[in-house]
C-alpha cells in the first residue's frame, strides 16, 4: 500500500468509465486500430482517441503508428500495480500481526 | 468482455489471515480498539470511537504522493467478537474485518480485507474491476498475449 498509490489511482480512474473498460476489454482480444474501435463502439473517433489516451496514460495500453493508422494493444504489465497492491497489504498485515503478538505478550506481564 | 464480469468473485478479492493467539478475547479486543494500543501495533488512530458510522483516521508514514492518511469509518462493533471498518486510501476503498473466536488456548483472530462493495460510489466501478482482475484470469490472459 505504501508506494504506487498514484499509478493505482490512474488505473482505477481509467477503468472507472464503462466505455473505456469496454475498449480495454476489446483490446485484450487483440490489437486494433482506432477506426476498428470506432466501428465496434457507438462513439465518435475523437471520443475513442480520448479514451485510448486515458488508458495509455494509466499504462494500460500502448499504440504504434503504421502509415496513417495508430494500432493499439494492451500493455501486459499495465495491471501489475494492482497485483502489487494486494502484495503490499499482505506484507502490511503480516508485519503488523507480528507486532500485535508482541504487544499482547507485553500486556501479559 | 462480459465473461470477466460474470465470473464469480474469487478468493483473490480478499486477503485473509487467521492467527491463533494464546490470549483471551478480552485482551485481543483491547489491542484492537484502544488507540494507545493500536498505535503500538497497527497505526496511530485519531478520533476512534466505538460507534457505528463514526469516522476516524489512521496515520501511516507519509509517502511521495500520499499523505499517509487512511480514512476509516466504523461499521460493525460486537464487543470481543467482531470489529469492521471501512479503510480508504485514495481511490482504494476496502473493508477490514476482525473476528475473534474464543479457543481453548485463547483466541483465534481472523483478519479480512476486501474490496468495499456498496454501489453509487464514484470510481467504485474501477476499483471493483481492479479487484476482479486480481483474480488473475485477465492478468494471465495478458501475459499470454504479450
Amino acid at each position: 500500500m505504501q508506494h504506487a498509490v498514484a499509478i493505482e489511482d490512474r488505473i482505477f480512474q481509467a477503468l472507472a468509465d464503462p466505455t473505456r473498460r469496454a475498449i480495454f476489454e476489446s483490446l485484450t482480444r487483440g490489437e486494433a486500430a482506432v477506426k476498428d474501435l470506432t466501428a465496434r463502439f457507438d462513439i465518435s473517433q475523437p471520443a475513442v482517441s480520448q479514451h485510448l489516451a486515458a488508458l495509455k496514460e494509466a499504462g494500460l495500453v500502448d499504440g504504434r503508428k503504421e502509415g496513417r493508422c495508430v494500432y493499439y494493444r494492451v500493455e501486459p504489465q499495465g495491471l501489475k500495480p494492482l497485483v502489487d497492491w494486494i502484495a503490499h497489504y499482505r506484507a502490511f498485515w503480516t508485519d503488523h500481526v507480528n507486532r500485535l503478538e508482541k504487544l499482547l505478550e507485553q500486556m501479559d506481564q | 468482455m462480459t465473461a470477466i464480469d460474470t465470473t464469480a468473485p474469487d478468493q483473490s478479492e480478499e486477503i485473509s489471515f487467521e492467527i491463533d493467539l494464546r490470549h483471551p478475547p478480552e485482551r485481543v479486543w483491547r489491542a484492537l480498539t484502544d488507540p494507545s494500543l493500536l498505535a503500538e501495533w497497527l497505526l496511530p488512530a485519531m478520533g476512534l470511537r466505538l460507534e457505528p458510522g463514526s469516522s476516524f483516521t489512521l496515520q501511516a508514514p507519509p509517502q511521495p504522493g500520499w499523505d499517509g492518511v487512511v480514512h476509516c469509518s466504523m461499521l460493525e462493533i460486537e464487543k470481543q467478537q467482531k470489529l469492521s471498518y471501512r479503510w480508504v486510501v485514495a481511490e482504494i476503498d476496502t473493508l477490514v474485518t476482525f473476528l475473534l473466536t474464543p479457543t481453548a488456548a485463547g483466541t483465534r483472530l481472523s483478519i479480512l480485507q476486501s474490496g468495499f462493495k456498496p454501489d453509487q460510489k464514484r470510481n467504485f466501478g474501477g476499483a471493483r474491476y481492479g479487484w476482479r482482475m486480481m483474480g488473475g484470469k485477465l492478468v494471465d490472459l495478458l501475459a499470454k498475449i504479450s
